[in-house]
């Protein structure tokens, strides 16, 4: 049987906490959703617009609204209550809630407090406030039904989702929530009258009110902490709860001290993120981990810390991140939906001058993820670049060795960082954005790159399938089948608004073709921008998320909610899916309609109508013989890279009307390349309906054929390539926010030292030729198959899916299959 | 003026793993003048390119029937097969056949389109990697073969150069002013044995290894012998000891490592495609012990020459575990 990676290095309380959380929901003590409702008739609780995005709970939107509902605790308020500002009401509510309302645990043998903090609340609305929302949602015209039928007819899906953003966690360790609080007291007073009676006054003072919840609630804590102390026979426990009392004092209202304070501040800190967003963990990224804990490691280690016990304080951490997933804990666990947490870090990587980064902190992180994994959260990235050492390479390619999906993910500096100087030049903010800073972005939910504690991107609102512009270009704007309602099955009438681009059987030349996709483009691209601008609006008006916002630089300032565009950077992210089966769909048409005229383009939509059945052997020749993209052909390739700046250049024309936020391009699928292949239509690249589309930036599979060299070279080039003009260096990228790519690799190319020096080639070519991000898979197709056949001496077993980890026996057999035939097609 | 050649290649072979240091790009050159009988790549034999019909790819759409005008393409009761005399390499068949079950094992490619093809990896080729030109036996493309060597060194890469030795020692010595590593096979010591098992006897190959490892080790440049371990062939104590007597006496100081390559059978399928019964068909894998053993061996002749014995390969008993 062939080995899985186990954890390893466990103490004996780490061991417990470990086994105690896989326990699942056998466990006594859990971290499962609580609602809390201000007892207002009607009062929504779930925000299901965060769930725009996760197609799969569609349908059941109505059943949580009404659960959340009926299992709700109603707090007590304050008579005056609803005649405060809705951010104000906000802050109130969500810290009495966590204060109050929450009960506070310590586990046995845990040195971080912070137990719970998965909630559902109220966002203190009015019952005015309730119907008004509700008509914008679900009446008559509202988001939801427009949503549905723009994910039915496949063009994707988008709504205005929480995290994804990395909040200025340093801040909180250097100055404490007193510190912020006083800086907030101070702008407030700088107000004019006028002012503070708006809503910029008001909102002010919902995020100057939200600093006192982490102060409460580690005084919560710190009593639970003392009367464990009391009653604990064993004196070393009883002396750590009385220094985790000790620490609590002091954090996270007052400046760390030391190491064991700084984890304890960032963990409550973290958490209460979660707690007002009312959504575990979504993307909410750490940033930087590894360069600002680094003078609370080192003085901690200077006072005599033991580096093991150092190590148990992050294993702790690493628990409590993953307890997010206990939301949902008693609905089953379909790792596919609940993978998406990724509270994120980043690692190494560049700093001023581009010189390296890593430090001592960086390798005990790492020791730490080896030692811990394969688990899920936190999620860890590895930024490399080109002057990354030698050493910081041997042991993540080692790890790599080890472990079956990769135990982080990679980024790759240069070409990251041409992406987000192309965006300080396109949206005019080079004062936020430019060379003397951009080494400090870093990542949030699997790879999205951000800048840190002032930047929320969007990075997962938008997530478009531009395969759609192909389908409707090839039918003047029509479709190419009918697109029937998902759940009631009723059949949609065709497509109305898109443009005639032209009656695709009259082309005479691909070019003219080529003019009519573009012309689709930008219909889909303007679509799904007034649709999430509706929807943006609607949370502008009634979502905000005070704690969050006071953690965001921009937003005390502007005197706006992070939800009303307060961050000093915002960007929406659009998300293209199936990018290789659009391109390869192209490459099909050319090849078979107008320079090989295999086919004429009646015969083509023909094929494509029928799903390809009564035509395989045209289907064979759009498989078999039409150039494909992810072979490092340099013809295939530039048609790639027309259709990269096409749609790329059109998502900088928009920014939303409310929270005036600027457009940028992206490519990550998440797992829509899986469900959207039910939707879509038979694509001209062979693909039957039902077939998976392709999955971010990757070549479609199968089609890379000449192996991952040519497959990262390919990616480099339609992100932009190299040329004397690059946006960094000579690096030049058309996606500022990343594009997901996965590899699978054979583990024979770690099977010596030797040969582990031919990764670390591969590695450091990646990260002249290749993207933003990669992930490695090291597996062959035969432990797969094993796994598939016993999934119960597998249940360790992790995989990328895109992005973001997985554990393989808990995902559905269809994704299975997939990475399967993704994985069997590199069999030698 | 020199003529710029045309080269006839079998494959090229991106991120390989096993020919050299490094990451490598592997142009394999059609055309061989030994006849192992247990060659690994029997499609790098004929030095033309040739048609090759796949059953797995074949969707049985029969485009393919009757475009062949030369009478090539059989049609028989088990399938199609190709008769390699009638046919001119017209390619109409397949370019006919829209699943890439007709297709060409080999193309000829105007140098400087092959140099292209080889530079595209050279970000990940490092200090280490670089382009290794193996075959069949290259050398016996050797005008071809210089003019690239001299257009890649001029790029600055690292060459290898993997030969069977069985040439002219003069085109081995002109290649060899370019080659940064020099790949060399001995199958067997005893050179009636080399006869039988390949068509020819090895005096001239030894004889050049003889001379090229002292050109070599003036020069700074690395040799590698290859010894592939065959069953009932090459896979005895009397032949791995004789080479590495002769290792030890005649290339000592030259030769920086000697890899045993156990025997492996994924090539069956090859010869299936092409209609040809392989000898090795049915022959196990090396038992793990026994590669062991022969190491051992092997390790214990070159003793205090500095050379480096390694033994590669998947063995039976790895196979029994999985």
């Amino acid at each position: 049987m062939p080995k899985i990676k186990e954890p390893y290095n466990f103490s004996k309380r780490i061991k417990w906490l470990y086994d105690y959380y896989f326990m699942g929901n056998q466990r006594k003590w859990n971290n499962e959703f609580l609602s809390f409702t201000t007892g207002v008739k009607g009062d929504s609780l779930f925000e299901e617009m965060t769930f725009y995005i996760v197609p799969e709970i569609y349908p059941f939107f109505n059943p949580f609204n009404k659960g959340f509902g009926q299992n709700a605790v109603t707090l007590d308020l304050p008579g005056d209550f609803f005649k405060r500002g809705l951010a104000e009401r906000k802050s109130f509510f969500i810290r009495k809630a966590m204060v109050e309302g929450v009960p506070h645990e310590v586990l046995p043998g845990d040195l971080l407090a912070g137990s719970r903090f998965n909630i559902v609340c109220s966002k203190g609305w009015t019952p005015q406030e309730v119907k008004k929302r509700h008509k914008k949602i679900s009446g008559r015209g509202g988001v939801r039904q427009k949503l549905f039928e723009f994910k039915d007819k496949g063009f994707g899906n988008c709504g205005p989702t929480s995290g994804h953003l990395i909040p200025d966690y340093p801040r909180i360790l250097k100055i404490g929530f007193k510190g912020l609080s006083d800086y907030y007291g101070e702008l407030y007073e700088k107000l004019s009258t006028n002012e503070q009676g708006s809503r910029k006054g008001e909102n002010l003072r919902a995020m100057r009110e939200a600093c006192l919840m982490p102060k409460e609630l580690a005084a919560a804590y710190r009593d639970e902490c003392l009367a464990r102390a009391k009653d604990e026979k064993d004196e070393t426990r009883r002396a750590e709860l009385i220094r985790m009392a000790g620490n609590l004092k002091v954090v996270p209202w007052e400046p760390a001290e030391n190491f064991w304070q700084a984890v304890q501040s960032l963990w409550i800190t973290h958490m209460l993120v979660m707690s007002d967003e009312n959504y575990p963990g979504p993307g909410i990224s750490f940033g930087r981990l590894d360069q600002y804990l680094l003078p609370y490691w080192q003085k901690s280690m200077a006072e005599g810390m033991d580096i093991e016990f150092g190590k148990e304080i992050l294993k702790c951490f690493w628990i409590h991140c993953n307890t997010a997933y206990d939301a949902m804990i008693r609905t089953g666990c379909n790792q596919g939906i609940t993978a998406g947490y990724g509270q994120l870090f980043n690692l190494s990587g560049m700093g001023k001058d581009g010189i390296d980064m890593t430090n001592e902190l960086t390798y005990v992180l790492l020791e730490v993820i080896d030692e811990m994994s394969p688990i899920l959260e936190p999620k860890p990235n590895v930024r490399l670049h080109c002057n990354s050492p030698e050493e910081l390479l041997d042991k993540v390619v080692t790890m790599i060795a080890g472990s079956q999906g990769a135990p982080f993910l990679l980024n790759f500096d240069e070409r990251s960082m041409a992406g987000m100087l192309r965006q300080a030049q396109k949206a005019g903010c080079e004062d936020l954005i430019n060379s003397d800073n951009v080494f400090d972005y870093a990542s949030v939910g699997c790879l999205e790159n951000t800048m840190c504690g002032n930047d929320r991107s969007a990075t997962v609102d938008c997530n478009l399938n531009l395969y759609k512009a192909v389908e409707l270009a090839l039918c003047n704007g029509r479709e190419l089948n009918t697109y029937t309602d998902s759940i009631w099955g009723k059949p949609y009438p065709s497509n109305s608004d898109a443009p005639e681009s032209g009656v695709a059987e009259n082309f005479t030349t691909f070019e003219q073709l080529f003019a009519a996709f573009g012309q689709q483009v930008k219909y889909i691209v303007r679509k799904i921008v007034g649709l999430y601008d509706e929807m943006d609006a609607i949370r502008a008006e009634f979502s905000p998320t005070p704690y969050l916002s006071a953690l965001v630089r921009g937003c005390a300032e502007s005197g706006r909610d992070v939800t009303q565009g307060g961050a000093e950077l915002k960007f929406i992210t659009i998300e293209a899916v199936t990018f290789a089966t659009t391109v390869d769909s192209l490459l099909a048409i050319k090849h078979l309609v107008f320079d090989e005229e295999i086919c004429t383009m009646l015969e083509l939509k023909t094929a494509l109508q029928a799903n390809w059945v009564g035509y395989e052997k045209l289907q064979a020749a759009a498989i078999n013989k039409a150039p494909k993209y992810g072979r490092d052909d340099d013809e295939a390739d530039a048609l790639a890279l027309r259709v990269m700046d096409l749609w790329a250049e059109e998502t900088w024309r928009y920014k939303t009307t409310s929270t005036e936020a600027q457009f940028r391009p992206g490519m990550l699928s998440w797992n829509y390349w899986i469900s959207s292949g039910y939707i879509l239509s038979a694509s001209p690249d062979g693909r039957r309906k039902g077939q998976f589309l392709s999955n971010a930036i990757c070549p479609v599979n199968g089609a890379d054929i000449n192996g991952p060299t040519a497959n990262a070279n390919s990616v480099g080039k339609v992100l932009g390539g190299h040329s004397e003009d690059g946006d960094y260096l000579t690096y030049k990228n058309n996606l500022p926010n990343g594009a997901s790519h996965t590899i699978t690799i054979n583990p024979s190319i770690t099977r010596s030292a030797e040969h582990k020096e031919k990764l670390k080639a591969f590695l450091k070519g990646y990260a002249k030729n290749g993207g933003t991000a990669l992930q490695i898979n090291i597996l062959d197709a035969e432990m797969l198959r094993e796994a598939q056949a016993h999934p119960e001496d597998y249940r360790n077993l992790l995989v990328r899916v895109t992005g973001y980890n997985a554990y393989f026996a808990g995902i559905g057999r269809e994704l299975q299959d997939e990475i399967i035939a993704r994985e069997s097609h590199r069999c030698v | 003026m020199r003529l710029i050649p045309k080269v006839t290649v079998l494959d090229i072979q991106r991120m390989s793993t096993e020919d050299g240091p490094g990451l490598r790009t592997t142009v394999f050159l059609k055309g061989c003048n030994l006849r192992c009988a247990w060659c690994h790549n029997p499609e790098s034999i004929d030095a033309r390119p040739f048609v090759q019909w796949n059953r797995v790819k074949c969707i049985g759409c029969d485009s393919c029937r009757s475009i062949c005008e030369n009478g090539a393409l059989v049609h028989g009761e088990s399938g199609i097969s190709i008769n390699g005399g009638h046919c001119v390499l017209c390619l109409a068949c397949v370019r006919e056949c829209p699943s890439g079950a007709l297709g060409v094992r080999g193309e000829y490619f105007e140098g400087p389109e092959l140099l292209k093809e080889l530079l595209k990896d050279r970000a990940y080729f490092g200090e280490e990697g670089g382009i290794t030109i193996s075959g069949g036996e290259p050398l016996l493309q050797a005008e071809a073969v210089l003019w690239l060597l001299r257009e890649l060194k001029r790029e600055g890469l690292q060459i290898a150069l993997d030969t069977a030795g069985l040439v002219p020692m003069k085109k081995l010595f002109e290649a060899l002013a370019y080659t940064d590593l020099l790949l060399y096979d001995i199958k067997l010591f005893d050179s009636l044995l080399h006869k039988k098992y390949t068509g020819s006897g090895n005096e001239q190959i030894l004889e050049n290894l003889k001379q090229a490892a002292r050109f070599l080790s003036e020069n700074g440049q690395r040799l590698w012998i290859r010894t592939p371990v065959i069953p009932g062939a090459t896979a005895n104590m009397e032949n791995i000891g004789a080479i590495g007597v002769f290792i030890a006496e005649n290339l000592a100081g030259a030769v920086e490592r000697w890899e045993l390559c156990a025997f492996n059978n994924l090539c069956k399928n090859k010869y299936q495609l092409l209609g040809l019964d392989w000898p090795y068909r049915d022959v196990d894998l090396m038992p793990r012990v026994e590669m062991e053993r022969l190491a051992q061996k092997a390790a214990e002749k070159v003793k205090g020459t500095g050379v480096a014995v390694f033994w590669t390969g998947a063995t039976a008993s790895e196979a029994e575990e999985e």
